[in-house]
Order: C-alpha cells, then sequence, then structure tokens
C-alpha cells in the first residue's frame, strides 16, 4: 500500500513538474548558451522585392553577430494591431515591435507602458541625426525617446486614367468642388466613382477624415481629435457628415459594407471602380495585382490646406526585454544607410534616413508623383483611428458607418460622437 | 438491528476508509485539480474582480476601484450593449429552435435503413469538424455580393428578387445571414448526439406501440421522444452554452459590422478588453454573459434532474 502510494504520488509530483515546465516555456525571446534570439513583430510585407531586401538586411545582421537570432513575425494590419494590445506588457511580448506611431496607436503603447525610452542609444550611436525632422517629431513627441523611425506615409487619391478620360475628366481635381464635379461626371457615365472596404472599418474612415480636414479646416480639425473643440458643436461638422453621407449615397460603391479594403481594391485595379484614397506604399500593391502602374494617377485630397494626410510607423523596444542592447544594435542596423538605401531601391519608398537617396531605378511614376507630393505638402493630418484613443475609434467607426448606411441622420451624428467622448471623460 | 453505539463503532472505520480513500485519491485528483483552479476558477474570480476596476490591460499600468460604474455605464450609456445583447439572445433563441429540429429531423430519417445512409451521416457531419473561421470564410465567399456563390445562382436561376442581396453588408439580414452558416455547421453535431440517443430507445417498445396500432407520429411523440429525454438534456444545455459566447464566427464575417449592428456579448466583451483596451468594461459584460449562462442552465438541469427523478 506504501509502495502504491509512494507510486501515485511521484506520478502526481512529475505531472505537476510538467505542468510547471510548460507554463515557464510560454515566453518570448530568451538567451540560451548558443546566444541571444530577438523576436520581432511586424506587417505582412506585400511587396516581394522589400521581403527580399529585409530578409537579406536580418541574414547580414546575424552574419555579423553569430550569437544573435532574429526571430521575426508577420501579420496582417489587424491581426498585428491585437496581437500587439494583447501581448505588450507581459512576458509574451515581443523584444522590438513595428507600430503606427499616432496618439491612437503607437501613444497608446508608450503611455501604458509598452516602449523603452531609447535615450541612451540614441546618445551612443548618434541616431537622432540620422532620420529626417518628420520622423523625429514622432519619436518625441510623448517626451523621451520611444521608438526609431522606420517610415512615413502620405495618402491621396489614386485614380484610374482611363476611367476618368471615359467621363470626361481631364485634369485631377485641385479643389473640392472639382473633385464633387469628377465624381458626378463619373457617375453620369455610369461608374463607380470611388470604392472602399466597408468591412474593415479605417478604409471607408479616410473619406470622412479628409471631408472633415477640407470642411473644418486644420486648426479646427486638429482641435476636434485632440478633445479640445465639440463635435457636437462645431457646424463644420455636421457639414462633414452631410457630405460624407452624399459620397457614401450617390459616389461610394453599392456593396462597399460587404467587401474588405482588398476585395474593393480589386474593383479600381479591374476598371469597375474609378478612385480610391490610399497610401504611398500603395504603387506596390498595383504591382503586386498584376496591374500597370501606369493606369493609375494620384493627387491629394483637395482639402484647400495643403496637409499632407497621412502617418508616421516607427520600432519600438519593448520594456520587458532583456536584451535591450542586441535591440538597439539590431535596429542601429536596419536604420543604417546600407540597409535603408537596399530597402528604398527594393520598394521605391521613401526611407526615414536623411543619407539615402534613391538612383530611382525602382520608381515608378507613381513613385515620382508622391515626391511632388511630399516636396509641396506643409505638415502632416493623421489618420483619425491614430489620432483618436482606442474607444474612441471604435465608436467614430460605427457612427461613420451607421452615417453611410442611412441608419444615423448627419446632424446627429457629431452630437452622438461628442456624447461619447462626454462619457469617457 | 444495532445499538448506538456499534452504529458510532462503524462510523469511526467508514470515516476512517473514506479519509483513506481520499489520501489515495488525492495524488491523482492533484494536477486536474490545481489545472482547475489555476485555469478556470481562478480566470474566471479574476475576471469578476476586473469589471470592478478600470484598467487599460497594460501589466503595469494601475487598476482603479470604481465599484458598479462599468455596470451603470454598460446598462446606461454603452453605445453597443443593448444591440449586443438582444442579438445574443436572438442567436440563442434560433439556435435552439433551427439547427436543433433540423439535427432532430436529420437524425430520425438516418436512423432508418436506407441506401448511402453511412454517406448522408458524413456529410451532414463533416462541416461540424471544420474550424469555424475556414467555415466563415467560405460563407464569406457564398455571400460575396459580386464573385458569391449565391449572387450566381439568383442570376442562373433568374431569381431578380435574390439578386444584389448584401447579405453581411445590410444591418437587417447580416446576423441572419451569419446564423444560415451557424446552422450549416451546427446540424451535424447535433444530428450524431441524437443518432446515439436514438441507438438506446428499446425497439420492442415501438414494435409494441407498432401492434398496439400506434402510428409513426404516435411512436416518435410517445416512445422515441421521452426516451431522448437525456440526450435532448445534452444537446439544449451543449447548443445554449455555445451559442451564447457564439464569436469566431462573427468575427470571421462581420467583424460585428456593419456599424456593430451584429455585435454580439462575448465578441463586444473581447473587443471592450483587447481592440478599446477597456478590461473592467470587457469583463463587465464577461460577467453579464457568466450571470446569463449560470441563470438559465443551472435551473434548467436541476429541472430536469427532478423530472428524471419522477
Amino acid at each position: 500500500m506504501r509502495r502504491t502510494t509512494s507510486k501515485t504520488l511521484a506520478i502526481s509530483v512529475s505531472a505537476a513538474a510538467l505542468l510547471a515546465a510548460t507554463l515557464t516555456a510560454c515566453g518570448s525571446g530568451g538567451s540560451t548558451d548558443e546566444g541571444v534570439t530577438l523576436t520581432y513583430w511586424r506587417l505582412a510585407e506585400t511587396n516581394e522585392a522589400t521581403g527580399a531586401a529585409f530578409e537579406q538586411i536580418v541574414a547580414d545582421f546575424e552574419a555579423d553577430h553569430p550569437d544573435i537570432q532574429i526571430q521575426v513575425e508577420e501579420r496582417s494590419t489587424d491581426g498585428h494591431k491585437e496581437a500587439l494590445r494583447t501581448a505588450l506588457g507581459t512576458s509574451g511580448a515581443p523584444d522590438i515591435y513595428w507600430s503606427w506611431a499616432g496618439p491612437g496607436i503607437g501613444g497608446e503603447f508608450v503611455n501604458n507602458g509598452g516602449s523603452l525610452d531609447l535615450t541612451e542609444y540614441y546618445e551612443e550611436y548618434d541616431w537622432e541625426s540620422r532620420f529626417n525632422d518628420v520622423s523625429m517629431a514622432s519619436i518625441t513627441q510623448y517626451g523621451g525617446y520611444h521608438g526609431i523611425p522606420s517610415g512615413f506615409s502620405g495618402a491621396g487619391i489614386y485614380y484610374n486614367k482611363d476611367l476618368f478620360a471615359q467621363a470626361g475628366i481631364a485634369e485631377p481635381p485641385t479643389t473640392y468642388e472639382e473633385l464633387v464635379a469628377a465624381a458626378d461626371k463619373l457617375s453620369a457615365a455610369g461608374i463607380d466613382a470611388i470604392e472602399f472596404g466597408g468591412t474593415v472599418n479605417w478604409h471607408l474612415m479616410r473619406l470622412l477624415d479628409n471631408i472633415l480636414e477640407t470642411q473644418c479646416g486644420s486648426e479646427v480639425f486638429d482641435a476636434l481629435v485632440r478633445n479640445e473643440a465639440s463635435w457636437g458643436s462645431e457646424t463644420c461638422v455636421d457639414d462633414s457628415f452631410a457630405e460624407f453621407a452624399t459620397w457614401t449615397q450617390e459616389y461610394l460603391i453599392p456593396d462597399w459594407a460587404s467587401l474588405d479594403d482588398a476585395q474593393a481594391n480589386q474593383l479600381l485595379f479591374s476598371g469597375q471602380a474609378a478612385m480610391v484614397i490610399e497610401g504611398s506604399w500603395f504603387p506596390q500593391v498595383i504591382q503586386n495585382n498584376d496591374a500597370d502602374p501606369d493606369a493609375f494617377g494620384v493627387f491629394p485630397f483637395p482639402t484647400g490646406t495643403n496637409r499632407l494626410y497621412g502617418d508616421t510607423s516607427n520600432n519600438y523596444v519593448s520594456p520587458t526585454t532583456e536584451h535591450p542592447d542586441e535591440a538597439a544594435m539590431f535596429l542601429d542596423h536596419l536604420t543604417s544607410t546600407e540597409s535603408q538605401t537596399a530597402l528604398t531601391e527594393a520598394s521605391g519608398a521613401r526611407s526615414v534616413n536623411v543619407d539615402v537617396v534613391s538612383d530611382g531605378a525602382s520608381r515608378s511614376s507613381l513613385d515620382a508623383a508622391w515626391d511632388e507630393i511630399f516636396d509641396e505638402s506643409e505638415g502632416l493630418y493623421a489618420f483619425n483611428d491614430q489620432n483618436l484613443p482606442l474607444a474612441q475609434t471604435t465608436e467614430y467607426w460605427r457612427i461613420l458607418n451607421a452615417v453611410a448606411s442611412g441608419d444615423i441622420a448627419p446632424d446627429e451624428a457629431g452630437s452622438q460622437f461628442q456624447a461619447f467622448i462626454d462619457q469617457q471623460s | 438491528m444495532s445499538s448506538p453505539t456499534s452504529a458510532t463503532a462503524v462510523m469511526v472505520p467508514r470515516r476512517r476508509r473514506r479519509a483513506r480513500r481520499l489520501r489515495a485519491a488525492l495524488p491523482f485528483l492533484g494536477p486536474a485539480l490545481v489545472a482547475y483552479v489555476v485555469f478556470v476558477l481562478y480566470p474566471m474570480v479574476e475576471s469578476i474582480r476586473l469589471s470592478f476596476f478600470e484598467w487599460s490591460g497594460f501589466v503595469g499600468a494601475e487598476q482603479t476601484f470604481v465599484g458598479m460604474r462599468n455596470y451603470v455605464r454598460l446598462f446606461t450609456q454603452d453605445t453597443v450593449f443593448w444591440t449586443a445583447l438582444g442579438n445574443s439572445v436572438i442567436w440563442v433563441a434560433l439556435s435552439l429552435a433551427v439547427p436543433m429540429l433540423l439535427s432532430l429531423a436529420f437524425a430520425v430519417a438516418l436512423d432508418r435503413k436506407l441506401p448511402g445512409r453511412a454517406l448522408f451521416r458524413t456529410v451532414f457531419y463533416v462541416p461540424g469538424v471544420l474550424a469555424t473561421i475556414a467555415v466563415a470564410n467560405i460563407w464569406r465567399w457564398i455571400y460575396n455580393p459580386r464573385y458569391g456563390v449565391s449572387e450566381s445562382l439568383a442570376q442562373t436561376l433568374g431569381l431578380e428578387w435574390l439578386q444584389g442581396i448584401q447579405w453581411l453588408g445590410d444591418a437587417d439580414i447580416a446576423l441572419y445571414a451569419i446564423f444560415g452558416a451557424f446552422v450549416w455547421q451546427a446540424v451535424g453535431t447535433n444530428m450524431v448526439l441524437f443518432l446515439a440517443g436514438l441507438q438506446s430507445v428499446p425497439p420492442e417498445l415501438k414494435e409494441a406501440a407498432a401492434l398496439d396500432g400506434a402510428g409513426a407520429w404516435q411512436r416518435f411523440r410517445n416512445v422515441t421522444l421521452p426516451s431522448l429525454r437525456p440526450t435532448m438534456v445534452v444537446v439544449v444545455v451543449l447548443t445554449f452554452i455555445g451559442s451564447i459566447k457564439v464569436f469566431d464566427l462573427i468575427v470571421g464575417m462581420t467583424g460585428g459590422g456593419p456599424a456593430q449592428q451584429t455585435q454580439v456579448l462575448a465578441l463586444w466583451s473581447y473587443q471592450l478588453s483587447f481592440a478599446n483596451n477597456q478590461y473592467g468594461m470587457g469583463n463587465a459584460v464577461a460577467t453579464v454573459l457568466l450571470i446569463l449562462v449560470i441563470a438559465v442552465v443551472v435551473p434548467y438541469m436541476l429541472w430536469t434532474a427532478r423530472r428524471e427523478q419522477s
């Protein structure tokens, strides 16, 4: 009997030990006798050439530092956001992660202790002189030095040149009135003027963001997104929602609410819709979908404020990392002139590193158009899902979708949103 | 008849025997008990505790006690909660009616000796073994308003009233469109449970009823159905619990949209916590969900147990 009890005790102790070992094994990164493994979470790469260039950069780093391995995990836009929100601040957080820098996403991470202040590494590697002013502003906006610049993008209206010609539109619109007139002409020609995928809320959001900037001007727009002005009492908000409702009911593809961004963009590529608001990364997407980039043009949304609609993104180091020095070494390598030149040549996109000059070999006519837009713009207004706190973003999406589908009257939308903001505070 | 003294004498060894058995069983129960406490009980209690706090979900962030404020906000100010609750109630009600009746009908039909019976059983059961997110993808494509099977069928058959329907984009029908996918997935699993239950119906009872002149419907109502009661309890409880916490199918097909009109309690709890970083509010929704489940399942099981005993 005693022997049996001892045996069962041994079994249970083994089971408990196994359980404990399993729990201990749950975690990311770490070091072994063979070296250090850094986990790095980023958005899934949509461009094959850029992906190959990135892999080479990682391989070069690992070759130079045989004791450090970089374990890269890539996710889709929404998957990446959710993974970060779930993991940051826990032992499951990656050592390094890429994120949009605006207050609504990157700001939430920084303010909640999800980012390591890199001041000492900025001094050690003299990073401050490496990056452009817009990117550095995104690093220092929350105090200290949070993250290291990764990219900055603009967003504008891409249009199908053939469909514009069919509708008799000779030149891209330069004022909001001209844009509406162009949408009218397209509709009259039986062409869906603009496409967005509604199942991902941030796609259609871009239309409302730009109409708000147009109707309210930059000062009021900034005051609204900082909650320094009331969405319920600014008349330009009502005007914006009214304009937005007109766009969604008269010019937008009828099945917007059933499609995601990728499905809706297929309508642009296949000539079934004439316009969409997309970012400076979009030329790669066009190529990836076997469409001819020269068949499309791009112009900034004619808000009249001359600001660029876009965002900045950074790579952040998690405060839970056990290897901040190694993470800084990798980020130094990733943003070096050599690495950034390789990435720029592969992608055609502008680099955050001021010493990188593209030779233009891989740049399409759309990339050249973006150069002009970047040069001529003054200031930046960010996507509102990056401006607003998370809960407000969710409500902003609900309201704009309800206005688009006719469930909320445009003149009630602003006051409903303000009521939500007031409840939150 | 034994005296009180002898009864006490019997009780003591019995107590000792029980204690000895417990000591012997404890090492076997221990790991499972630890796992249950760590992975089930603790998260449940922690979830209820967090519903009285305001917390962003970050480990270093402060948890502020707010009493009942999360519940007050949920019931009086949250713009989505009542929609989510209403949708959850509709979903549960439909789940207890449609897939259960269909699966019972299929089970009864396929309990007979039919040619190709095994094939039909397999065909109906296969959707039940697919990952729900895969089911969501399949049905998203079926419902695609431009390239989907639903649109192609409507056009091929010349059914104009079925053409151009925004199955997942129209707030009035999106929930029911998702439910269609749920029925497709759920019917097979319940059918297998009912088929297992039907094997326990004594054939001699059916034969006796037939000899007494009972028709097919009377035999089903008075013999088969009462014999299926234990299976029915299992199916009802599993369906209720499974349907009130529906999550992945909605995530995969609409994400709660359009404009939160297909939102349900489990998904809203998740989104408040993980998308909005409002863990207090998210856990308040989870607690409401827990109370709803307990309030329905426990009395139902007690009632059935009493009926069984009587």
